[in-house]
């Protein structure tokens, strides 16, 4: 498909732990076979429970760790046959903003220095000019020229979410990976920080790639959205698509299992996936959610053949041998 | 600035309370001993009469407080007392020995603090299983080895059996006359003096003791600075500096370093503080006229003004070794200054 800025095709990573103390040497496969395309100046959303890979895939598409297979491309570049420095170079135009803000920052430094050191390592401007850069992306995000010489421990953790932000936009990036950039904050922090950040992607045209595990923030905040359970991509669609009519049973039980306020479709959340409400092992062949899921649990189909990612609409992929069932019974009951 | 200045005053203040902490354990518990210094000094053979002058001439029946104030007042004024077993002024047995033992220190500090730095950035760095296996061999080594016996070991094998190194004769050889004392550092001195034959003499014998002396603050710095720079390389923070396009070099030495260093900075100074007081054993085993074996000797022998000296010189070294460590920690974290002063 053209017209895509980011593309990852068939993303894999496997994890080496070591051996230690009782425990073996063993391989965590925290991604499996990720595919998706972002277009220019949409959000594209990543939504999963906790371990799911997120994180991972964030670091994967940003090549701060190198994936085990797949690939990747930016406007047309592939990211993962660039050598050291040609991808430092590139790395101007692809930022993020990290999960833990306060880890994300070195704490000898004052806000003036970390919003410069970005400009520094690209050779942009002289002193006087990235100070003027940085106190102009310090407004941008909403904080105030006197905090250019306080240090990250003198901020809340609003304040430094937004120097965090602040450090990734001071390049004037394309594309910004967020990865859970509200979830660490305050629930009357979260939607200030979003309008904010929406408010940037207008104003400076930037291409997010966000990352959530709330599907009410993703649905605000997102054009497309895909799911990730356990390193498995089961679905993507538009918002409108994804949220109207979700295709796969594990998106169905997302959904059933956030907090909803209308209690007459709580009754339903039994029927379908969580992950904790079996701690079954993935079957090797076959669908990996097979043992838990409401529709395949007795299929033999879904005991044998791993489903394919298949476009089912335009536009709307899942890996899924029966699309639609669970919610059509659901619609049905 | 200010702030800083205020910073630094504190400290001093500090500091100066700390001296005057230990000078007053030290005098309250010798004086505690129950020993007669006046007997000590005139032997079994005298006389109470004679004993009782001596005392009062001693200054020994004064109250406790009096004799105190005396004891600092002097002190401060540059006589540190009398050593009846040395039959000379405290001052210049320890100022003439002081050089032996801060030479050595320096030295020993130095082989060990660059030791330990280059091959804890070695070994996190990049992976270096060899290297950092062999270096973890010799800091286990370092700390568990008893050093008289590790003195003694260098000495069978570098003098006695090869012959590269001298044998167990003091600071110098003994044909060679020591040079004019300036520093009394005979390293320095001999350079002043312009004799380098006895300069490369004098740093011929320094390199098994100082060697010796280093390996346990080897084994120290190095296990230090290597965890906290392992712990450091875990810091989100340096994968975000990575991520906005530095070089890995860059993000290390600029990030990863200089936030590890500051646990080190203060054990160092701890470790070098330790050294300038002298170490009996290795002392004893190389012969080395410094403070630590005279130290020994005059607790042996309940001479209290070289005891007490040598008490209250100590925490002076520890406070300037500290106060020199603030200043640094200032420079290197501004977090400390700032916060603090607030
Ligand atoms: N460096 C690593 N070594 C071994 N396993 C890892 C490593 N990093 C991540 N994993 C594993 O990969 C899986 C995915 O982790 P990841 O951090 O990507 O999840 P996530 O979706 O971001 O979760 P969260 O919402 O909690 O941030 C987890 O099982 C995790 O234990
Ligand atoms: S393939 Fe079968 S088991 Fe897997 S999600 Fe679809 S219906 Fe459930
Ligand atoms: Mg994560």
């Amino acid at each position: 498909m053209s017209g895509a800025l980011l593309s990852v095709e068939h993303l894999t990573k496997e994890f080496h732990t070591n051996a230690s103390f009782g425990r073996r040497a063993e391989v965590v496969r925290a991604l499996d076979d990720v595919s998706f395309e972002v277009r220019r100046g949409e959000t594209f959303g990543l939504v999963g429970e906790s371990g799911s890979g997120k994180s991972t895939l964030a670091r994967c598409v940003l090549r701060l760790i190198e994936p085990t297979a797949g690939r990747i491309t930016f406007d047309g570049i592939d990211l993962r046959a660039l050598d050291a420095k040609r991808m430092r170079r590139l790395r101007r135009r692809l930022q993020f903003v990290f999960q833990d803000a306060s880890g994300a920052l070195d704490p000898r430094m004052n806000v003036g220095e970390l919003l410069a050191e970005p400009l520094e390592i690209h050779g942009v401007g002289d002193r006087n000019e990235r100070r003027r850069r940085g106190r102009e992306t310090l407004e941008l995000v909403g904080l105030t020229n006197e905090m250019m010489d306080r240090r990250p421990h003198e901020f809340s953790g609003g304040q430094r979410q937004r120097v965090g932000i602040a450090r990734a936009l001071v390049l004037r990036p394309e594309v910004v990976v967020l990865d859970e950039p509200i979830s660490a904050l305050d629930v009357s922090v979260q939607a200030q920080v979003l309008n904010l950040l929406r408010d940037l992607q207008r104003e400076l045209g930037l291409t997010y790639v966000f990352i959530g595990h709330d599907l009410a923030v993703a649905e605000y905040f997102c054009d497309r959205v895909a799911v990730l359970y356990l390193g498995h991509q089961v679905e993507s669609a538009s918002r409108e698509q994804l949220f109207s009519r979700p295709l796969h049973p594990y998106t169905v039980g997302l959904f059933e299992a956030a907090p909803v306020p209308d209690p007459s479709r709580r009754s339903r959340q039994r029927r379908t996936i969580v992950r904790d409400d079996a701690d079954m092992p993935s079957p090797l062949t076959g669908c990996p959610l097979q043992p838990r899921c409401p529709v395949g649990r007795h299929r033999k189909l879904c005991a044998t053949t791993r489903p394919p990612l298949e476009e089912h609409e335009p536009r709307h992929v899942a890996a899924c041998h029966f699309p639609g069932a669970l919610i059509d019974e659901h619609a049905a009951a | 600035m200010r702030s800083s200045l205020r910073f630094f005053a504190m400290r001093l203040a500090g500091a100066l309370s700390a001296v005057l902490g230990a000078s007053i354990i030290s005098f309250v518990v010798l004086r505690a001993v129950p020993s007669d210094p006046a007997r000590l000094i005139l032997g079994p053979h005298a006389d109470a009469d004679q004993v009782r002058a001596l005392s009062r001439s001693l200054g020994l029946a004064q109250s406790l407080p009096e004799q105190y104030w005396h004891y600092i007042s002097a002190f401060v004024q540059g006589d540190w007392g009398y050593s009846f077993t040395a039959g000379a002024s405290v001052r210049s047995i320890i100022l003439s020995r002081a050089g032996a033992t801060v030479e050595l220190a320096l030295i020993s500090f130095a082989w060990a603090f660059s030791a330990a730095v280059v091959l804890a950035l070695l070994v996190t760095y990049r992976s270096r299983p060899l290297l950092d296996r062999i270096a973890r061999g010799v800091a286990f080594a370092g700390l568990g080895l008893p050093q008289f016996w590790l003195g003694l070991l260098l000495l069978l094998v570098f003098s006695h059996t090869l012959g590269v190194f001298p044998g167990p004769e003091g600071r110098i050889s003994p044909s060679i006359n020591p040079p004019a004392s300036v520093s009394g550092l005979y390293t320095i001195d001999t350079l002043l003096a312009l004799q380098p034959a006895t300069f490369f003499d004098a740093l011929w014998h320094l390199a098994l003791p100082s060697f010796c002396l280093s390996f346990f603050s080897f084994g120290f710095l190095f296990r230090l600075l290597r965890s906290s720079l392992l712990e450091m390389g875990r810091e989100p923070f340096l994968l975000v500096v990575r991520g906005k396009g530095m070089s890995r070099w860059a993000a290390f030495s600029r990030h990863a370093l200089p936030n590890s260093f500051l646990p080190t900075l203060t054990a160092s100074a701890l470790v070098f503080a330790d050294l300038l007081g002298g170490s009996v054993l290795v002392e004893t085993v190389f012969d080395w006229p410094g403070l630590g074996q005279f130290v020994v000797q005059s607790i042996q022998r309940l001479d209290y003004s070289v005891v007490q000296a040598f008490i209250l010189l100590s925490a002076v070294a520890y406070v300037v070794v500290n106060l020199v460590i603030d200043g640094l920690y200032g420079i290197l974290d501004p977090r400390i200054r700032l916060g603090r002063a607030q």
